[in-house]
């Protein structure tokens, strides 16, 4: 039944964004049907969709991983209301299942998003992708976003639903901008991992961004559970 | 059934709840009784596993609840309705109810029909389309027809008119004949407190005030009325077994427990011109406790 | 039966409900060898403390009001004259109680609340006395 309720609190944030990436992705391809934009290649094309997918993978993993687990209603923005949350509570589950299962469903509906844009993506190359060059792709871009979604889960637990977006969007900014100066971050960080800019197709499976991802999305989801834990409503 | 020793807990250095020493017997309807702010949310919420408590320790059904394990435990034998009753908005009220019944293997089916009967609650609305008093009687439903053995709820009836209002009280009486279920609640109506319980509790600024069974605490204070020549002499607060002194005029007015006939005959020593001892209302216990001299 | 019961006066409501019983028995609402309703359906109808309803019944049997059949329920003791005698005293005692306690607050001495009683007993007998004469 957890799963059920999970469902029916994130559906409308999926719909939202399958709308989304329809309207970015298959309606070029509409306008393109009837004649190819002038002057762009297919080559060209593609790499703005690869540029545009680790915005879109970041966005996903955001965007599905807040509301829900700290505020259940849409006028929870002060502390103190909680609404329908003490209902939950009083069930005889525990938190840790609670977040298990919300956090649970909204992972499992990331890494389908996720797995269907990049699949789309592989499909628009132009080039032939070996299957072997598809499956590292396709894991490593699903696996270096599950960071993303585990730390906007933690954001959900400590932070009401006015801040979740504004501080996860802060700390990739600042990710992204210290990747490109300081050498650690940019060997281990996600977002390099799941981007086709610095790996590309044809690039090995690299490992340091992958097993750094999942260290990562491990230890934030500890850290949620134990934060859920410890709070008060 | 329920029981807490110590029990403390304090928002942000100000203390809520001071060394609360709970009972409340297998069996019982016991009336939680306290002004607004005194503790009564944070009591329930700390019994129930919503907040972590500083100090103390926490009892039900016999078993210390002190772990995540022994809390889902306890709630599953357990009801809770909360000051704001509030549900999920995405889900109408039939799909509240299978979500609920889910959760409890004890869930009566009898009783889900029998109160939404009663009730006359929409099936296929949704929570935010229903009124206070529709949302009220939803959650009331959700922790009658759970087969719990205890009942925990704050301010059940509030916002509910008087005949809402009795058939909520009746359909509590009932339960609490046929399945000899504990019922802990706070309210602020003190006439339905007198009406269905049979144990009060009073706290007031996180401590407990009052504790007992409702009749033995009506029998056991008296208010005394005395009239003096002059202003009515202050030793009247300080004799034993005078809880409230209030003085007006010429006249005094005593809140005497226990050993009443002593207490009169101290306060006869002080040469009143008449002395009336009455018996004393749930009302004016709970004035006299909360603000006292 | 119809049962009122004042649940914010400062007697305690067992012993209201109590004397309800007690003056439905005498006003002929409920006789004897008929059976009372359970403490189930009191306690609902009255939207009242089951405990307290328990509390009730076991007093009246215990003064020998009503009878507990295990099983079976609770039913109005049948009246014996010598203990409809027995039972009237001790109610007379139940209702005079409170008003004696009250003389006795107010300061009256025994002797005083004594001869009050009797000025008002006297009283009383004539005016009955004095209605048969005329009728």
């Amino acid at each position: 039944m957890l799963w059920y309720k999970a469902w029916l609190e994130t559906r409308w944030r999926f719909a939202f964004l399958v709308g989304s990436i329809l309207v970015v992705w298959l309606a070029p391809l509409w306008i393109s049907s009837t004649g190819v934009p002038p002057g762009v290649p297919a080559a060209k094309q593609w790499m703005g969709l690869q540029l545009g997918s680790v915005l879109l993978y970041i966005f996903t993993a955001i965007y599905l991983a807040g509301s829900g687990i700290n505020s259940q209603t849409l006028y929870a923005a002060t502390s103190g209301f909680h609404g329908s949350m003490l209902f939950t509570l009083s069930l005889p589950v525990s938190r840790r299942r609670l977040l298990f299962v919300r956090a649970g469903l909204g992972a499992l509906l990331t890494c389908i998003l996720v797995a269907i844009m990049a699949g789309y993506i592989l499909l628009r190359r132009p080039e032939a992708t070996s299957a072997l060059q598809s499956l590292v792709y396709l894991t490593r871009a699903i696996v270096c976003t599950m960071p993303v979604y585990a730390l906007s889960v933690l954001v959900a637990c400590v932070l009401d639903e006015m801040w979740q977006f504004m501080s996860a969007c802060f700390v990739w900014v600042a990710v992204f901008l210290l990747q490109a100066r300081v050498e650690v971050v940019s060997r281990v960080s996600p977002l390099r991992g799941m981007s086709l800019n610095c790996y590309p197709i044809t690039a090995p499976m690299p490992w340091a961004p992958v097993a750094v991802s999942l260290v990562l999305t491990g230890v934030l989801l500890s850290l949620s559970v134990l934060v859920l834990q410890r709070k008060d409503y | 059934m329920i029981s807490t020793h110590g029990l403390s807990k304090s928002y942000e250095g100000k203390p809520a709840l001071i060394h609360l020493d709970l009972a409340v017997p297998r069996g019982s309807i016991c009336g939680f009784l306290g002004r607004n702010g005194a503790g009564k949310t944070t009591t329930m919420k700390l019994l129930l596993g919503m907040l972590r408590r500083d100090a103390g320790s926490i009892w039900l059904f016999g078993e210390p609840v002190d772990s995540e394990e022994s809390g889902v435990t306890a709630r599953r034998r357990t009801a809770f309705v909360s000051e704001d009753k509030e549900l999920y908005p995405f889900m109408t009220v039939d799909q509240t109810i299978r979500f609920t019944r889910a959760f409890f293997p004890t869930w009566r089916r009898d009783l889900e029909e029998k109160y939404l009967d009663l009730f006359q609650l929409p099936r296929k609305k949704t929570v935010p389309k229903l009124s206070r008093g529709m949302r009220t009687q939803l959650m009331l439903l959700l922790a009658m027809a759970r087969g719990a053995e205890l009942l925990i709820m704050d301010e059940p009836t509030s916002g509910l008119d008087p005949a809402l209002t009795e058939e909520v009280l009746q359909a509590l009486a009932d339960l609490a004949a046929s399945d000899g279920i504990t019922i802990f609640f706070s309210s602020h109506q003190l006439a339905e407190v007198e009406q269905l319980c049979d144990r009060v509790c009073l706290i007031d600024r996180g401590q407990k005030v009052i504790d007992g069974v409702l009749d033995d605490l009506k029998a056991e204070y008296r208010r005394i009325l005395l009239v003096f020549e002059g202003e009515p002499p202050r030793e009247l607060a300080s004799l034993p077994g005078v809880d409230h002194l209030r003085r007006n005029g010429r006249t005094a007015s005593l809140l005497a427990h226990v050993d009443v006939d002593a207490v009169v005959d101290r306060a006869r020593e002080l040469m009143p011109i008449s002395v009336e001892v009455h018996p004393v209302t749930l009302k004016e216990l709970f004035l006299d406790h909360v603000k006292g001299e | 039966m119809n049962l009122r019961i004042d649940f914010s006066s400062g007697l305690p409501i067992y012993q209201q409900l109590m004397e309800q019983i007690k003056h439905a028995i005498d006003t002929g609402a409920i006789r004897g060898g008929e059976q009372l309703p359970t403490i189930r359906k009191i306690a609902e109808e009255l939207a009242m403390n089951p405990n307290t309803v328990a509390r009730a019944y076991h007093e009246l049997e215990r003064e020998g009001v009503i009878e507990v059949r295990h099983g079976s329920g609770a039913y109005v003791g049948m009246p014996s004259t010598s203990s409809v005698k027995a039972a009237g005293i001790r109610r007379a005692g139940d209702i005079l109680r409170p008003a004696m306690e009250q003389g006795l607050a107010i300061g009256l001495s025994g002797s005083e609340l004594r001869r009050v009683f009797e000025d008002e007993l006297a009283r009383l007998q004539d005016t009955a006395a004095a209605d048969r004469r005329r009728n």
